[in-house]
């Protein structure tokens, strides 16, 4: 028999009550306050660090020549690659009919959006003049110059802009209707203006549900290129040079998988959460996080396929430089990014070919935030290994992180985190709607059966 | 003295119970319906014969927009301003694909939001619909049928009728 996406005993109207409670009678306050503050404090930190950099320039990071794409660059990857898993929820699992998504997709993504925005400061705060970022842009300046349109770098900006835009209104459009749903519960007046507003006046017409069903699978449709194309893109600020380590054709598709490993880590991560604080397990049961958990095993394997074509690669190329890079990702001064990468994301993760595990909200969150650790790793290794030796000796130095790279980092935590608290606080973090569909199916389902 | 009516809105319980009333409503002759639901419920737009393909042509537009506008961009600035690296060509077709693709998807996305928003008259904050008691439920529990006043069928006492005879938990005019 098929496992049941939601319990049937679960009725239309608790899903409503079950979800919209959380902004309408927060019930977690102090949690979340102390989340909050904790958060805000990072966000100072944020602030402190760039304000530092801004006034002193790069210089202040590790970065030197050459290696002159460290923190800034590693991480944008890394986040870029945490938020490409709410879209693949959101669009890839609705178009494939997976039921189970429904009670994941509207957090993850948030996280997708709270991540999409770290990832796009990362490299606009890297620029040495940062005020300058608009000169990626093609408008008719006095100077009578244009973007060079042929760069991998010029390429970025648009990847990034296109694929904020799209999962922010891709979030929206799934959420006027439960905006709505949240405008008819709320008593006090303020709560019906705010949410009155954002719903747009949603009244659940069948007109309306008909055009914005259309709607919302038409923008699946092309989401879910667009997730392989945005992260393809970034991989090829690498492939596109001649640096050992970088060039080579499985780049694409290793990033686009590490990627979405590292997201489906993340989600992981939120859900567990997100359940526990709100008590939600009536709509992200364990079902879910046992899918979830296939699902991150599987991404995960295909990414160690990327490492071991990556080596293959480099040692059938026979080319001196890529042998010596491998060589010294293996046993270089780096090497503990290479094997820490090797073993936080593919050791404890074979934990999950066992049901109990991947059914242990402890051991998954466990794994989860290892595979985090182990994608933070590998971003960090493809940049540095590669960049500080080259080709020529009197070329290489090593790169260490300064403090300042560090607080960067950190303060960039509480940016991801500050507008998530704020969405889980004020905005149904679950898909009302789509789960009553799926209950009212699998009602259906019973009924005929 | 009663108003008229702008249209009666009959509640039922269930998506089968709706379905079923929507089809009687078409059945007996009613054009102007309209139904008001929680969540899409499957097979209601073959019963009110919604056949709307306007969003999916949207999205073609926007993308064919999209990617031709943003490849005449990518022509015209590369000639205004040949740059030439290492006598590599100045229109670099594989090159301005990738740009291309992005902004064909940002088209192929926006176009069919905005012209949702636009052909369902969103965003409207206020419609007479909202004073009616019991619609709140509309984005909860409840499915309603509505049949509109335009209709050319549309009599207060017979229509009022014709949906008790459809056995609805509530059945409310809605009124200006």
């Amino acid at each position: 028999m098929v496992e049941r996406a939601l319990p049937l005993d679960e009725t239309l109207h608790e899903i409503s009550v079950d979800v919209g409670r959380v902004p309408l009678r927060f019930p977690a306050r102090v949690p979340w306050a102390i989340a909050m503050v904790l958060s805000l404090m990072l966000v100072g930190l944020f602030l402190v660090s760039i304000t530092y950099l801004f006034a002193r320039g790069v210089g202040v990071w590790g970065l030197n020549i050459p290696v002159n794409w460290a923190f800034a660059i590693h991480l944008y990857v890394w986040w870029l690659g945490l938020g490409h898993a709410g879209t693949l929820i959101s669009a890839m699992l609705l178009l494939m009919g997976q039921d189970w998504r429904n009670s994941l997709n509207r957090f993850a993504e948030a996280m997708t959006l709270c991540a999409v925005v770290c990832a796009g400061i990362e490299p606009i705060i890297h620029l040495g003049r940062p005020w300058f970022f608009y000169w990626m842009f093609p408008y008719p300046a006095t100077m009578g110059v244009w973007p060079q349109f042929r760069s991998p770098l010029e390429w970025d900006i648009w990847a990034v802009l296109t694929y904020l835009t799209v999962s922010l209104v891709f979030w929206y459009i799934g959420l006027v209707p439960d905006l709505a749903t949240v405008r008819d519960r709320a008593r006090r007046r303020g709560w019906r203006v705010f949410f009155g507003i954002f719903s747009l006046g949603w009244r659940g017409s069948a007109l309306h549900w008909d055009r914005w069903r259309r709607c919302y699978r038409t923008v699946a449709v092309i989401a879910v290129p667009l997730v392989v194309s945005v992260h393809s893109e970034v991989s090829l600020l690498f492939a596109s040079g001649q640096i050992p380590g970088w060039h080579s054709t499985i780049f694409p598709p290793y990033f686009v998988l590490g990627a979405a490993f590292s997201g489906f880590a993340m989600v992981a991560m939120i859900a567990i959460v997100m359940r526990h604080t709100f008590q939600l397990g009536d709509l992200v049961t364990e079902r879910h996080l046992d899918v979830l958990a296939k699902v991150l095993l599987a991404s995960g394997l295909m990414t160690a396929y990327g490492y071991v074509f990556e080596v293959w690669d480099g040692l059938y190329s026979g080319n001196v430089h890529e042998i010596a890079t491998i060589h010294d990702r293996f046993f270089g001064i780096y090497a503990w990014s290479f094997w820490g990468a090797v073993f936080f994301n593919f050791v404890p993760l074979q934990a999950l070919w066992l049901r109990s595990v991947r059914r242990n909200t402890v051991l998954l969150f466990l794994i989860a935030t290892s595979v985090v650790v182990g994608m933070w790793m590998e971003r960090y290794m493809i940049l540095t290994t590669s960049l500080y030796k080259d080709f020529l000796p009197s070329s290489f130095g090593i790169y260490h992180a300064s403090f300042w790279d560090w607080s960067t980092y950190i303060g960039m935590i509480g940016v991801f985190f500050t507008p998530f608290l704020l969405f889980v606080r004020y905005i149904p973090s679950i898909s009302i709607f789509e789960d009553k569909e799926v209950l009212a199916r699998e009602h259906e389902e019973s009924g005929n059966g | 003295m009663v108003e008229k009516p702008l249209g009666i809105l009959a509640e039922f319980d269930n998506q089968d119970r709706l379905l079923d009333a929507a089809k009687a409503a078409r059945n007996e002759g009613y054009r102007s319906l309209d139904a008001f639901t929680p969540f899409p419920v499957e097979g209601m737009s073959e019963v009110l014969r919604i056949r709307d393909h306007r969003i999916g042509w949207l999205s073609v537009i926007g993308g064919f927009a999209g990617f031709f506008g943003m490849l005449l961009i990518q022509l015209y600035v590369n000639a205004d301003f040949p740059l030439d690296v290492g006598g590599r060509p100045i229109l670099a077709w594989p090159a301005f694909f990738v740009v291309d693709f992005e902004i064909m998807v940002l088209g192929a996305v926006l176009t069919p939001i905005i012209g949702m928003f636009y052909l369902d008259g969103l965003p409207q904050l206020y419609h007479p619909l909202f004073s009616t008691p019991r619609f709140s439920l509309a984005s909860d529990d409840r499915f309603f049928l509505y049949i509109d006043a335009s209709d050319p069928k549309f009599d207060k006492e017979s229509t009022r009728a014709f949906l008790r005879s459809l056995e609805p938990a509530t059945i409310e005019d809605v009124i200006e």
